[in-house]
């Protein structure tokens, strides 16, 4: 993707109920950008199944977790963060087949257990009939 | 600030219908598995999921409705899914969920 001109941060409770406003706001930023209306539905499946993972995880440590949207004229990177380092390699060691399984078909990219401090990363490239 | 999960169901005469409205997420879903589950066994028939004003479902939702078939072919019935928008069929697509439900 090339540079990111905007970043909007999200930090949301580990409570289920604010599940949905990841949604919302994926919903506008995406609008924003200029997908369409299919592509946003898709990303906002993604985003909805690493919050409702992180949440299911929950921390000792940490009241919330983040979200960082990085917008570029090419597209959308999405961060998820939290200061609980423990929280690394979601999808792993579980049968979380089916949701790791439409991150992936729904997403351009999708990077987990890297060596960053994220918990995982992923993008949408903008195409150019959306 | 989420739509939520609207749930009823009507008794045809050869079958349980359910109609689905909203959302099903991590917030919704255990209302979900805990009134299908209940129709399953309860009631024991062919059950027809309406899924005409459901906007919204996870791998989470996906995964009751599986449970809720296994339960179903106990019984030697089946469960039908009707009415999804293109955004959920796709769902059913992607996870092949598509073979193993019946798809309206």
């Amino acid at each position: 993707m090339e540079s990111v001109s905007d970043r909007i941060e999200l930090l949301l409770p580990f409570k289920p109920e604010y599940v949905s406003i990841a949604r919302l706001v994926t919903s506008g930023v995406c609008s924003r950008i200029g997908f369409d209306i299919e592509t946003i539905e898709d990303i906002k499946v993604a985003i909805s199944e690493v919050c409702s993972k992180i949440v299911n995880l929950g921390s000792a440590v940490a009241d919330s977790y983040k979200m960082i949207f990085e917008v570029s004229g090419s597209g959308l990177g999405v961060i998820f963060s939290c200061e609980d380092k423990s929280i690394k390699c979601i999808f792993d060691g579980e049968n979380d087949g089916l949701a790791l399984h439409i991150i992936n078909a729904l997403m351009d990219s999708v990077e987990l257990c890297t060596d960053n401090n994220y918990i995982l990363s992923m993008s949408k490239v903008l195409e150019e009939n959306s | 600030m989420s739509e939520g999960l609207r749930f009823s169901e009507e008794k045809l005469q050869d079958k349980i219908k359910v109609i689905l409205s909203g959302e099903v997420d991590i917030y919704t879903s255990q209302e979900l598995k805990e009134k299908l589950y209940k129709i399953v066994e309860t009631y024991r028939e062919d059950l027809l999921i309406d899924c005409k004003d459901l906007n919204y479902i996870d791998s989470t939702g996906l995964g009751i409705f599986v449970g809720a078939l296994k339960k179903a072919k106990q019984y030697e019935k089946k469960i039908v899914i009707s009415n999804l928008k293109e955004n959920i069929k796709k769902l059913f697509l992607i996870t092949g969920l598509d073979k193993i439900f019946v798809i309206e």
